[in-house]
């Protein structure tokens, strides 16, 4: 079966710089694939040129065995590719349950319908209880859950979760791993950038390792941690000497 | 929230204003009636791209001008104003169409900005046209009865006006509850992220302008037929933009009814200073819009219905908060 | 035959000279619109209306019998003073609002200065009396207006100064850093309120020269700011947003497009070049001729 996403060369200059230079990798369907890689190795530059924020400088990207490469940003989203940020993005003046319903119109153009989806997807991430708070009023786990759920709302086949768990506490990281779980359960592919390693390791199906905007790893995450280029690149000292 | 209390202040608001459009005799209270509905239609209509989708024109009277022109130049041809209804709307939906697709797509002061480079090519287009009246405009001839949209009263302009008020109130109201609200109001809040979730901001945003530039369209088909007298200070100079703007924000920018409350404003400062100050021309008016406006932005940037919805949700808010905390506190 | 081929050079000759002046005292103008974009993103939608009051300013003093040049550095100071005070009653507030906040806000000035200005000075056309340099200078068989050299030579001169202390000064250096990154230059140690309220001023101080210079052959009334705002932002969108040297080429360039358009077009259709020029560069190219990014 071909992978629901194939990234081949994806390469992304900003003027005289490569944030990227090189990028191959695959997201099987159904699987959860996490993308990590030291600080600036261009994590976030490859969810922007996946999702169709940023146009690539070359490479090909292919989704559900279509080539998506410097597609529109809206028209990707509406393929099946949602997507969180980094740094969150809230609609600040809408309440979360208008969040969520407009990420809902894109598949229920009436706004009853898209209504009665999103209190479900509400219901599903947990956010039921704060359906009529603004978006600006949310703490940040909250802001990065409301992001998943109005990603989710688009009801997409491919979810790219861009460092969900980054400043939540230890119970609001577990929190997020059970949604993960509840996820990846409906049949949603998942790409996920993070850098809280022990978190991803244990569900991610597959890792590849991103640094210096080239591909250096891709593979089971147990064989992540005992790659020497990644050992190198990413993860300091080897393990074994620190423990 | 139901739009039931919306709709029965609006079905209050026009039962009081017809009442009083046809009991009424007397001419300048009716004059001012009119004008704040007539100003209220077009502030709501600035609404539509410059409050919910968040675009700010400087520019929206050429819209007003294409109704107030396709009026004037429909009476002296001979031919019913009624013809203006569809023509001038037609005219400033294809220039809002035209002069939209290359520029919603700016963002902030670009976008403003080229509203104010638009609108003076339209004003230095029209003033160049014979057929257009050049600099000196036109008059209307004078005509009586329905048919012609003339009337020997003002009762029965202000009740156009106040139908055509409600009309573009009740389009806003459906607005709001519509898929088009929810996305302008996404991709004012963050365009980004809009574009996330599928929106395709051109062809919403254009939708919006298209739409609301014939309501502003169809206020300048009653404006023409009420003054009698059409030319580009009175009806597509950047002024009459500004003045456009001022009620927008005044109200609030992005609530149901901000602009009527901002048209409000607007007119009762303009009777107001006209009583006490001597008429407007002399600048007190501006002065009071004004400091208006740079209170509002600096200290209430909501506007005034924007500040009211404001508090009423932060009083709901804390009620949430309350109601979370309370059993918390028993367990 | 030949003489129709030397006078519409000379014609000509003599356009682009008048276009290129009046382009320096645009660059005047816009360099205060652009400073105060660059370090703190407001377009000052009132920057016309402070022009205005500095016209009003020259028209003062020159009552008094100061004359405008003279009274030039009084009217600077005076503008430069009043758009310190302005920011930080006023833009300061506007800064930690919602972003059109600043649009607003500086758009509610513009309509109250003007209003104040008819209320106070009515419509009318006002001009100095006994205007200096109503002569004429001859280059061969060019005929230029000396009030209009002394304008643009003037405007030159501080538009050089003001690039000057941008680029050279331990301020102007502050001031950059906070245009380039405001974050970083707070960590830095710079006191951004000061250096906003800094740049706010200069910008206020620019018009406030500038009008000095214009009411050597310009009448002043309530709107007269709007005209010359207008062009201010055509000249910045087509420079760059906040950048220096965009404004000035940009500014000799709407400056030959007006006077020319003005000639061979007809004077109602003057600006239509400018406003055109606009639409086409942040169609095409938001960053402005020289604007980065």
């Amino acid at each position: 079966m071909t992978p629901l996403l194939e990234v081949r060369g994806l390469s992304k200059r900003f003027g005289s710089v490569r944030a990227l230079d090189g990028v191959d990798f695959d997201a099987a369907q159904g699987e959860l694939t996490g993308l990590i890689g030291p600080n600036g190795a261009g994590k976030s530059t490859a969810f922007g040129c996946i999702a169709g924020a940023m146009r690539p400088s070359g490479g090909s990207i292919r989704f559900a065995s279509q080539e998506i490469a410097g597609l529109a940003y809206h028209r990707v989203a509406r393929l099946g590719v949602g997507r969180t940020y980094q740094i969150v993005q809230t609609f600040a003046d809408m309440t979360v349950l208008e969040s969520v319903t407009t990420g809902a119109l894109l598949r229920h153009p009436r706004v009853a319908d898209a209504r009665a989806h999103a209190e479900e997807l509400l219901a599903f991430t947990g956010l039921a209880a704060k359906r009529d708070r603004l978006g600006r009023m949310l703490t940040i786990a909250d802001k990065k859950r409301l992001e998943v759920a109005r990603a989710l709302a688009t009801e997409p086949k491919l979810l790219l979760l861009d460092e969900v768990m980054a400043g939540l506490t230890p119970a609001e990281c577990r929190d997020a791993v059970a949604l993960l779980r509840r996820i990846l359960e409906r049949g949603v592919t998942v790409v996920m950038v993070e850098h809280v390693m022990e978190v991803l390791m244990p569900i991610a199906h597959h890792v590849v390792v991103i640094a210096a905007g080239k591909t250096i790893f891709s593979g089971a995450p147990a064989e992540a941690v005992r790659d020497p280029g990644v050992v190198a690149a990413y993860l300091g000292p080897p393990l074994e000497a620190a423990s | 929230m139901s739009p039931r209390p919306h709709l029965i202040a609006l079905a209050a608001i026009v039962v009081l204003g017809l009442l009083y459009a046809f009991g009424s005799k007397d001419a300048v209270t009716l004059d001012l009636v009119f004008t704040l509905f007539l100003y209220a239609t077009l502030g709501q209509s600035w609404n539509w791209i410059s409050g919910y989708a968040g675009n700010i024109s400087f520019g929206h009277a050429i819209f007003f001008g294409c109704g107030a022109y396709a009026a004037a130049l429909c009476t002296n041809a001979g031919l019913s104003p009624w013809l203006a209804v569809p023509a001038g709307a037609l005219v400033a939906a294809a220039l809002a169409l035209v002069t939209g697709f290359p520029t919603l797509a700016l963002r902030g002061h670009y976008f403003s900005i080229a509203t104010i480079a638009v609108g003076a090519l339209v004003d230095t287009y029209v003033r160049t046209q014979g057929w257009l009246g050049m600099a000196n405009g036109f008059e209307l001839p004078i005509k009586n009865g329905l048919g012609w949209l003339q009337f020997s009263d003002k009762g029965p302009y202000v009740a156009l006006a106040l139908g055509l008020f409600a009309l573009v109130q009740l389009a806003t109201l459906a607005l709001e509850r519509s898929r088009l609200g929810y996305y302008l109001r996404a991709l004012r809040a963050n365009h980004a992220a809009a574009a996330s979730v599928g929106i395709d901001e051109r062809r919403w945003k254009l939708i919006a302008f298209t739409s609301c530039a014939t309501f502003a369209a169809l206020a300048g088909v009653l404006y023409a037929q009420y003054t009698l007298f059409v030319d580009p200070p009175s009806t597509l100079a950047l002024s009459i933009s500004i003045d456009i703007a001022l009620i927008g924000v005044v109200g609030g920018i992005g609530t149901l009814w901000g602009p009527l409350v901002g048209a409000s404003v607007y007119v009762l400062l303009a009777k107001e200073v006209a009583l006490r100050l001597g008429g407007s021309g002399k600048g007190y008016d501006l002065v009071i819009y004004g400091a208006i406006i740079c209170l509002i932005a600096a200290w209430r940037p909501h506007g005034i219905v924007g500040s009211i919805i404001d508090a009423l949700r932060r009083r709901r808010g804390a009620a949430d908060v309350v109601s979370v905390q309370n059993p918390a506190e028993a367990a | 035959m030949a003489d129709a081929a030397v006078e519409a050079l000379t014609t000509f000759a003599l356009l682009v000279a008048g276009g290129l002046l009046t382009g320096l005292v645009f660059a005047l103008v816009a360099l205060g619109l652009t400073l105060v974009y660059g370090v703190m993103d407001v377009v000052n939608f009132a920057h016309g209306e402070f022009l205005m009051l500095a016209m009003y300013a020259t028209l003062g003093l020159a009552l008094l019998g100061i004359g405008p040049l003279v009274g030039l550095p009084l009217v600077a100071a005076a503008l430069f003073l009043f758009g310190i005070v302005v920011y930080r009653i006023f833009i300061r507030r506007l800064l930690a609002g919602p972003p059109e906040a600043t649009v607003f806000g500086t758009f509610g000035l513009l309509v109250l200065i003007q209003g104040a200005a008819q209320a106070l000075f009515s419509s009318d056309y006002l001009s100095v009396p006994n205007r200096p340099l109503q002569g004429t200078l001859h280059l061969g068989p060019i005929a230029l207006a000396q009030s209009a050299l002394v304008e643009g030579a003037g405007a030159l001169v501080l538009t050089a100064l003001v690039f000057a202390f941008v680029e050279y000064t331990e301020t102007g250096r502050a001031m950059r850093a906070v245009a380039e990154d405001r974050v970083a230059a707070t960590l830095m140690g710079i006191n951004v309120q000061r250096i906003n309220a800094l740049a706010f001023g200069i910008g206020a101080a620019c018009v406030g020269a500038a009008g000095a210079l214009l009411m050597l052959s310009y009448p002043v009334y309530p709107t007269v700011g709007s005209q010359f705002a207008l062009t201010a932002f055509v000249v910045v969108a087509l420079g760059g947003f906040g950048s220096i040297q965009g404004a000035l080429v940009a500014a000799l360039l709407v400056g030959l497009l007006e006077v020319l358009g003005g000639f061979y077009l007809s004077p109602e259709l003057k600006m239509v070049p400018v406003y055109l020029a606009y639409l086409v560069v942040v169609l095409l190219r938001p960053q402005g001729l020289l604007g980065r990014r």
